[in-house]
């Protein structure tokens, strides 16, 4: 007797659901408490001022900036719906948005360990390199779409609310402090329904999906890179960790396993509904597809390279 | 009013969730659900989200542009938020069942694990604690006893023994006692006489953990509930079969038992 390729068990399910909430809690936490604080205290434009003028540059930068202020890719985005508010350019943001869960000093570092013996230092260094590139490539995508097709109508109007420099620096430390708490208290929520609900999706796949009919899939590179990238979105693991089970899919080739790295922390079933906080959902759909097909056709291509 | 009410609603939530880490914290269920290093924040986070709450009702609106209430869509999140979350509390048995390791499917190659490594590097020490250059350490000084003499093994120490070669006399042919839990086994039993014997192996959470699987031969039609926590004791080979070595526990006696303190193994 062979199991069904779907078996759904609500025990499982609600175990599974709770331990990634119970992980993810913390990282949301924190970053809706660091968006809190951009908000009250960081006057607006203050990001505009520090970016290079030329927008490639602007760019860059800001797809680096994940080596000095890491973030993952849950806690990300409530920093990047406040430093949009705050007058940083969209583009900036989806570069850091996109970069920033994978070129940190804590993601090379897990990417090392748990590919020793598999070539880490190339293998680190390729999934540092691809997440950068693609993110600054998707970056400039956006750097040409207006505003209005890629924010949401909220996002777009507490962008236009924000008082000017003047205006946040004459309240009292206190009242800004409270005002702080209750914009990382609106962020952590408004952001955690989208995070419950998409590790409630994830958590069915990970649970009732019988994982094994994905093998017969690594024969082939383009199917094997294919099924790497839906794997990496329906098991939506943390861009700390996710390197460990990658590593272990000894079956499938490296250019398959970049694929999983580079693409899951970039979009992921709980990513579509978190990114759903701050994007249109036709501009989030856009997206997921364009960097399903831009990493597929590179780690293909690398792989017919023999990298 | 509406801002009032939203506030006390907002605070709501963030009470029920900063009791909910709380109680998974203090009852010890966490210990099920993730790895010691992330308890911690888990608990910090409780606390964060207790302290937040206290904040929104105890001070005065900062006044601040905050966009206007859309209660409909207020309503719905505060559901999201707080229904899943202790529906799930109430129903999670604090470990996988049968469906979800299956469909994982198990581990029996110690080298499909993530971050594998040999064991031989760096040296083991001596038994008066100094660095031997390359010499095995005496198995007996790492690997616990119980009162009959017995190894007290884990699933994982007869997969490393079954890889690696410089292990395997540690094991082989030894009594161990091994604690984990019971599934049937689909293939190659055609005797009737072998099950599985599972723990889950975690890196962060229950969420990426991995069943590994030693075979144990027994009396044929030995059953037990599916993931029952049993205990076995017996004779541990490493037999080549599908073209490896593979742990295979000769079972004396098998018994049902309680979950170690750790389930999960890391």
């Amino acid at each position: 007797m062979s199991p069904g390729w779907f078996q759904f068990s609500a025990e499982d399910f609600s175990y599974a659901f709770i331990s990634v909430l119970l992980e993810g809690v913390p990282f949301i936490l924190l970053g809706t408490l660091v968006a809190g604080v951009i908000d009250q205290f960081l006057p607006s434009k203050t990001m505009v001022r520090f970016l290079p003028r030329n927008a490639f540059l602007g760019i860059c930068l800001s797809a680096a900036m994940g080596l000095f202020f890491p973030m993952c890719e849950c806690g990300v985005v409530p920093v990047i719906r406040r430093l949009i508010a705050k007058g940083l350019p969209v583009s900036n943001a989806v570069a850091y948005m996109l970069a920033a869960p994978i070129v940190n000093p804590i993601v090379a570092v897990s990417t090392y360990a748990a590919f020793r013996g598999q070539a880490a230092a190339e293998f680190t260094f390729l999934r540092l390199g691809l997440g950068f590139f693609v993110a600054v490539v998707a970056a400039f995508a956006v750097h040409n779409l207006t505003v209005g097709k890629v924010l949401r109508r909220e996002v777009i109007e507490s962008a236009t609310l924000q008082p000017d420099a003047g205006g946040v620096a004459i309240r009292p430390f206190g009242r800004r402090l409270v005002g702080a708490l209750e914009s990382g208290v609106r962020d952590f929520l408004d952001v955690m329904v989208y995070f419950v609900l998409g590790v409630g999706v994830a958590s069915v796949f990970s649970t009732a999906v019988n994982q094994e009919i994905i093998i017969p899939l690594a024969l082939n590179e383009w199917t094997a890179v294919g099924s790497m990238m839906v794997l990496a979105g329906i098991l939506s693991l943390c861009s700390t960790s996710d390197a460990f089970i990658a590593a272990t899919f000894t079956a499938f080739p490296g250019t398959a396993k970049l694929a999983f790295l580079v693409f899951g922390p970039m979009m992921d079933l709980k990513l579509l509904f978190i990114y759903s906080a701050v994007f249109r959902k036709l501009f989030v759909a856009g997206l997921a597809v364009g960097l399903f097909v831009f990493i597929g056709l590179i780690c293909v291509r690398l792989g017919v390279l023999g990298i | 009013m509406s801002a009032i009410a939203s506030r006390v609603l907002s605070a709501g939530v963030l009470l029920v969730w900063a009791a909910v880490l709380l109680y998974f914290e203090l009852s010890g269920r966490v210990a099920n659900y993730l790895h010691p290093a992330f308890h911690f924040w888990t608990f910090s986070s409780a606390v964060v989200l207790a302290a937040m709450a206290a904040a929104l009702l105890l001070t005065r609106p900062s006044d601040s542009d905050a966009p206007p209430i859309r209660w409909p869509a207020r309503l719905f999140g505060t559901g999201v938020l707080v229904i899943p979350l202790l529906l799930a509390t109430w129903i999670s048995p604090s470990q996988f069942g049968a469906t979800a390791v299956w469909n994982r499917g198990f581990v029996q190659d110690v080298g499909d694990l993530a971050a594998y490594q040999p064991p031989m590097d760096p040296p083991l020490p001596r038994e008066d604690g100094s660095i031997g250059e390359g010499e095995p350490m005496n198995p007996s000084l790492y690997l616990p006893r119980n009162e009959k003499g017995q190894l007290q093994a884990e699933a994982i120490d007869l997969l490393y023994a079954a890889k690696e070669p410089t292990l395997r006399p540690d094991f082989e042919n030894k009594e161990v006692e091994i604690i984990g839990q019971f599934l049937p086994a689909r293939t190659g039993n055609a005797d009737g006489d072998r099950f599985n014997l599972v723990r889950m192996f975690v890196l962060c959470c229950a969420a990426d953990a991995r069943p590994l699987a030693v075979t144990v031969k027994a009396a044929p039609g030995t059953s037990f509930p599916e993931m029952e926590w049993i205990k076995v004791t017996g004779r541990a080979t490493f037999p080549v079969e599908s073209g490896r070595h593979t742990p295979l526990v000769i079972a004396d006696h098998i018994e049902p038992t309680e979950p170690p303190p750790e389930t999960f193994l890391y």
